[in-house]
């Protein structure tokens, strides 16, 4: 006997990524709080052990209003300017 | 780059993958991370230092970006169970389809007959569910609305559901994977919840021989199974509430001469509508005593004023559903809908004492810092940022009692109107055979 799968399909979504560089020397590295507990704190300890390894580096840090949305697409819009890599934390 | 802890591992992961990014880098720090003292998170990013900048140095698998053509075509599976209903439900239960209990079988005759409720075609998109994406045709719905043990008289109301539970402002997708215990309460207002014999009186929350059971159970399956929200993997509601198995009501519009909700949300007349709002399990609020108007707002806004409710730190819409006889005994003394909003928000307050020191300083100061800082440590917290944002409504049935649900915060509440293909709002006399 047939019965229909109550899981059906997904939206065939696919993302391409940009060319991942082979060292951070010199590039612009975003970081994206969520807003949890304790992201802050560790992304700016993550800022300190970035630039004690290479001195030149430029932060952009950026910060969601709260956890539960997605990124205000202007943040995101900010990062793609301003970045070319991006580390985002998620906490719990 | 991901940095995530190992707990939301599978939730971080299969959003990438459902968001069309299955090869995104991901670096997994021991869990918890909240919580814990800062010295000891640091020592978990020490650690794994190495590992961040080798992720995002790491050459990626090429990947195209855009979006496939969508199928809408519905899965049938071939099942030979050895026992017609036992070991159905044991290959139900396998495939993870379910909430636990068991499942009317969605056989091709039952679904058609389901589909045929809609008055849409089956391939018809209604929405698409987040998290994992999934694209809710009619046959989808049906199908699920089967499991649950709905009549195709129902469909109408599903369909306006999900259409409200898509809206971007109900926040689905974040709804579906909290940590929060949230699940959509459906209210179902005007003629066709009567119709449907959609229970607004005594016992509505709980179970009884009416479509509330169903109707809610139909939701939930369909943000198991299309939305993908397995407990645990992807749904990570630390403990969840029994509203995720149902959670619908209808409202009562005659006990008091007060707008209905889908009035107040424009929908009027003949139009029934839905209302979805991403709440808490219902807190009772008892006052058996109270005389006055006056006396019972005391009460409840006092019932409502805690400190642990999300409802403190979002733009949210704390709901109060006043049971009949307290509304009533509300109305009498004068009190409109909005003056019933309005003292909630002057008054459902709470200390800040009541609040950890991390609460005040993260959530509350540096938040919402126009709202509360230099305010001083006699600052009172609303329950709303609004008074517009309080909900309220009437059901239940004889007895002094009322109800408030707190909501998940980050949602907003979406009201659909039930209509027919045509944009005409579906009337008793349309529904299939009950």
């Amino acid at each position: 006997m047939k019965f229909c799968s109550p899981e059906g399909r997904t939206l065939p979504l696919s993302i391409g990524f940009a060319a991942r560089p082979k060292s951070l020397e010199g590039l612009r590295v975003g970081l994206l709080d969520n807003t949890k507990a304790p992201v802050d704190k560790m992304m700016l300890h993550i800022t300190k052990r970035l630039r004690e390894k290479h001195p030149g580096m430029e932060i952009f840090s950026a910060s969601k209003k709260v956890a539960s949305v997605g990124a205000d697409p202007q943040i995101l819009q900010n990062l793609r300017l301003n970045c070319d890599v991006v580390i985002n934390a998620l906490g719990d | 780059m991901l940095l995530i802890s190992t707990s939301f591992t599978a939730l971080a992961r299969g959003q990438a993958k459902n968001l069309g990014m299955p090869d995104l880098p991901t670096v997994v720090l021991p869990h918890p991370l909240g919580g814990t003292s800062l010295d000891s998170v640091l020592a978990k990013v020490d650690k794994q230092f190495d590992e961040i900048i080798d992720r995002l140095t790491t050459p990626l698998k090429p990947a195209t970006a855009g979006q496939g053509k969508v199928n809408t075509a519905s899965e049938w599976i071939e099942l030979a169970a050895s026992d017609e209903w036992g070991g159905l439900q044991r290959e139900f239960m396998a495939r993870g389809w379910g909430d636990g209990l068991p499942l009317v079988p969605p056989s091709e005759a039952r679904v058609a007959a389901m589909v045929g409720g809609a008055g849409l075609p089956a391939e018809h998109i209604v929405g698409v569910v987040a998290p994992k994406m999934g694209v809710a045709t009619v046959e989808l719905i049906a199908a699920n609305a089967v499991m649950a043990g709905c009549i195709p008289a129902h469909m109408p109301v599903l369909i306006a559901a999900v259409q409200a539970m898509v809206e971007p402002q109900f926040n689905l997708y974040g709804c579906q994977a909290t940590t929060h215990c949230v699940a959509p309460l459906l209210i179902v207002s005007g003629p066709l919840a009567k119709a449907l014999n959609i229970n607004s009186g005594s016992g509505c929350f709980g179970p009884g021989p009416w479509a509330n059971g169903v109707i809610g159970r139909a939701i939930r399956l369909i943000l198991l199974n299309i939305g993908g929200a397995r407990p645990g993997e992807i749904d990570k509601a630390t403990m969840g509430h029994p509203g995720k198995f149902s959670y619908c009501i209808a409202e009562d519009e005659t006990s008091v001469a007060w707008p209905a909700l889908r009035v107040e949300r424009g929908y009027g007349g003949e139009t029934s509508a839905v209302t979805v709002v991403g709440g808490e399990a219902p807190h009772n609020i008892n006052d058996h005593e109270a005389t006055s108007g006056g006396g019972l707002i005391t009460t409840i806004c006092g019932s409502m004023a805690e400190s642990g409710q999300n409802s403190v730190y979002y733009t949210a819409e704390p709901l109060l559903i006043l049971g009949p006889e307290h509304a009533q005994t509300i109305a009498a003394d004068g009190f409109s809908k909005d003056d019933v909003k309005k003292a909630i928000y002057d008054d459902a307050r709470i200390p800040l004492n009541r609040f950890s020191p991390e609460i005040i300083e993260r959530r509350l100061y540096r938040r919402m810092d126009m709202r509360y800082k230099n305010r001083g440590p006699g600052v009172m917290v609303t329950v709303a940022q609004r008074w517009e944002d309080v909900m309220v409504i009437v059901a239940g049935g004889p007895g002094k009692h009322s109800m408030w649900v707190p909501t998940f915060g980050a949602t907003r509440s979406v009201t659909r109107p039930i209509l027919k293909a045509d944009g005409t709002p579906w009337l008793p006399g349309d529904l299939t055979e009950l």
